[in-house]
């Protein structure tokens, strides 16, 4: 399966923004644009719809290789086998969510406000939405928070947040300029009559962002590195391995870290640096007997 | 004791094996264990060192045999689960069956800070077969302390995993997983499952480094932290730090192995396995224990009904707790312990209990006995849940996962004078104290 760290184009469904169209083919369209994770949201659909809906949703991002995300309703989630669920500030808290869907699979949630997202990586969510960015169709009524709630969030939470909210390929360079290196977009894309094209004009900018300069977020410096986390190649700036351990939710946990094949004492993650290439497996203390 | 040629006869096959030969049988014959915790890795543990004839094989556990623990907990069969042997006791008569020349001697007791010294004493290697880790890190620093090396063994799902923990070698369990702050896990084998093979392979990981250990392969012994899936299979391996410096427990300044350099057992400590020298198989050992109970501290283990020692062999209990010995602070003062995923509370009152006082008592307040042997009674409330009565003290309330709702139910059942539901908690205090 794709891991959340390697995602960086989000893309929601909205069905209002292509009529006429098929759910599927939209998606679909978007995915083989460069989308690499997609929601289902859908407020009106509810029940046996809603589930047909994620079902096929499912099937189409197993087949393509994307993460499928269902929004508000966990028990939708784990019927279709979704990668996770994805949170309001209204709906349930993620403990309770955690608690329905289990330790591994996905929780984001969106927030409005650096506060919100600090709870939000204490909570334990495994990603955030940052935003709205600007004015959307999609929230009315939200007020955009613009793009100074994103540099904030740059700076500050090691979980990663996927940029919302009215943006397009026109204003995605602002919004990656204030540091992010993610972006979800909804009516940009499906909206449009070619998703695919608008999906890979985001990519391209995202990635162009990433190549141009290193992470803006910190006066240290702070390079982005690539180790290897159980097993799998890994983007991160985390300069030690309780950071690291933190943007992987096992900050709060009791698992065991090893570096390099040795294992580092809980105490010394706060002092162990992370380099390039360095291998780091985090598994879960095994307690019973 | 056997005789040297029985002895031959009967570990031939393990002193064919060339790293132990006749002499490392010798040595394991002249070495006492600690086996804490005598459920699956326990069962497991405490057979493979009784077959292979380790001398002494101690073992301390609170719990008692209930059928869901048959699956895999080795040691123990259904007559043991309907007659709600503890697990110690249990497991030490099946072992006296396995091995005759193997002195099993059983505790039952919880093991904290307060019984963890004089369950140490005389033994060369702990074995860890504990369920929980607030239990493991005391383990770990009450071992450390001592320069006695840890074992430690988990087991959850169809995981497992295995560390040898070594004074002045390793880092300890407090700081390779996080101390007093360090969380329960999220996943147990109350709320995950577990399977029987991962836990053998877990125990068998633990069996090795003893053999070695107590055998005098020391230097053989693996130094690293291995993880392990018998299902989805993986088998990972890491060194272990060293200690850490600043650590009280395993950092520079303190105590290193007791007795590293010494030859085994001869090495005139005053533990058990200084008793077996020169053939002498004197209970001494359980004496000595008994003693430090008596005089050091109330909250000490007694042996429960040890090889030869019948019941009314016992001594009598301390009548009442010293207020004033370490760790005794809160004498009188009920403190509930949550065990962790089980609908269970373990109430600990302060202070020995009278079964047979007890039973009637429980009967009189409309309790229903279902099991009364000589280590504890298991009754039933009106209410439901089920109240299991230690002679240490303990009061296990299984059917609810409320500490509150557990120290009440004490109070109304087990407490001398039963508290009315109108009493208030002072009162029910000072009535608790009067057990």
């Amino acid at each position: 399966m794709r891991s959340l760290n390697d995602c960086k184009l989000y893309v929601i469904t909205g069905e209002n923004y292509h009529k006429g169209r098929d759910l599927l083919e939209v998606m679909e369209a978007a995915i083989r644009g460069g989308a690499d994770i997609v929601q289902l949201r859908d407020k009106d659909a509810a029940g046996p719809e809603l589930l047909e809906k994620a079902r096929a949703l499912r099937e189409l991002t197993r087949r393509l290789g994307a993460l499928f995300i269902v929004n508000d309703h966990p028990e939708i989630a784990l019927a279709a086998e979704a990668d996770g669920v994805h949170l309001g500030q209204e709906d349930l808290p993620i403990e309770a969510a955690r608690a329905l869907v289990g330790p591994d699979r996905l929780i984001g949630i969106s927030t409005h406000s650096i506060g919100q997202a600090r709870a939000a990586e204490r909570a334990g969510a495994d990603y955030i939405g940052v935003g709205p960015v600007y004015p959307t169709g999609t929230k009315p009524g939200r007020p955009a928070v613009g793009t100074g709630y994103v540099a904030e969030a740059a700076e500050e939470i090691r979980i990663p947040f996927f940029a919302i909210g009215g943006i397009h390929p026109g204003n995605a360079e602002e919004v990656l300029a204030a540091g992010a290196r993610r972006l979800c977009a909804v009516s940009a894309v499906v909206g449009s009559p070619d998703p695919a094209a608008v999906c890979r004009e985001l990519r391209a900018l995202i990635e162009r962002a990433q190549l141009s300069a290193p992470l803006p977020r910190t006066g240290g410096g702070r390079l982005a590195k690539t180790v290897v986390v159980n097993g799998r190649a890994e983007t991160t700036d985390a300069d030690t391995l309780q950071e690291l351990a933190a943007s992987f939710r096992f900050g709060e946990k009791l698992v065991v870290a090893e570096r390099n094949g040795e294992v580092v004492p809980r105490a010394d993650w706060t002092s162990t640096p992370v380099g390039e290439g360095d291998r780091i497996e985090f598994v879960h203390f095994v307690g019973g007997g | 004791m056997l005789e040297p040629a029985e002895m031959e006869e009967r570990y031939s096959r393990q002193i064919r094996f060339a790293p132990i030969g006749i002499e490392g049988q010798l040595r394991l014959r002249d070495s006492a264990v600690l086996i804490v915790g005598v459920g699956a890795l326990g069962s497991s543990l405490a057979q493979q060192m009784t077959r292979a004839g380790v001398g002494i094989v101690r073992l301390a556990d609170r719990d008692y045999v209930e059928p869901s623990n048959l699956q895999r907990q080795s040691l123990f069969d259904e007559e043991d689960a309907r007659a709600a042997q503890p697990k110690a006791v249990a497991a030490a008569a099946k072992l006296r069956r396995i091995n005759g020349a193997v002195r099993a001697e059983p505790f039952v007791t919880e093991v904290n800070a307060n019984t963890v010294g004089a369950l140490l004493n005389g033994v060369q290697l702990v074995l860890d077969g504990t369920d929980n880790v607030r239990t493991r890190v005391a383990l770990s620093d009450a071992c450390f302390a001592r320069g006695v090396p840890l074992l430690y063994g988990g087991v959850t799902g169809s995981e497992a995993m295995s560390a040898a923990l070594v004074p002045g070698e390793t880092a300890c369990l407090r700081c390779l997983i996080g101390g007093d702050e360090a969380a329960e896990p999220e996943q147990t084998c109350d709320t995950a499952g577990v399977i029987y093979p991962a836990v053998e392979l877990a125990a068998a990981l633990q069996a090795a480094e003893a053999l070695k250990w107590l055998s005098g392969n020391r230097s053989a012994l693996r130094r690293t932290w291995l993880t392990a899936d018998v299902w989805h299979f993986r088998l990972r391996e890491w060194t272990l730090p060293e200690g850490r410096a600043n650590c009280p427990f395993c950092g520079g300044g303190v105590r290193k192995l007791s007795g590293w350099d010494k030859p085994f057992a001869a090495g005139g400590r005053d533990g058990p396995a200084a008793a077996l020298v020169g053939g002498k198989r004197a209970a001494v050992d359980g004496d000595k224990l008994r003693a430090a109970g008596g005089t050091e501290n109330p909250a000490v283990p007694r042996e429960a009904g040890g090889a030869g020692a019948a019941a009314e062999e016992r001594p009598p209990r301390p009548a009442q707790r010293d207020a004033d010995a370490p760790g005794n602070s809160h004498a009188g003062e009920p403190e509930a312990t949550v065990l962790c995923g089980r609908d269970s509370i373990q109430v600990t009152t302060g202070r020995a209990l009278s079964l047979e006082e007890s039973e009637t008592r429980l009967l009189a307040r409309g309790c229903v006995v279902t099991a009364r042997n000589p280590y504890l009674v298991r009754a039933v409330s009106p209410e439901g849940e089920r109240l299991v009565l230690f002679e240490d003290g303990r009061v296990l309330v299984q059917g609810t996962s409320d500490p509150e709702r557990a120290v009440r139910l004490c109070r109304m059942y087990v407490a001398a004078q039963p508290e009315r539901k109108s009493d208030n908690g002072g009162e029910a205090d000072a009535e608790l104290e009067r057990l």
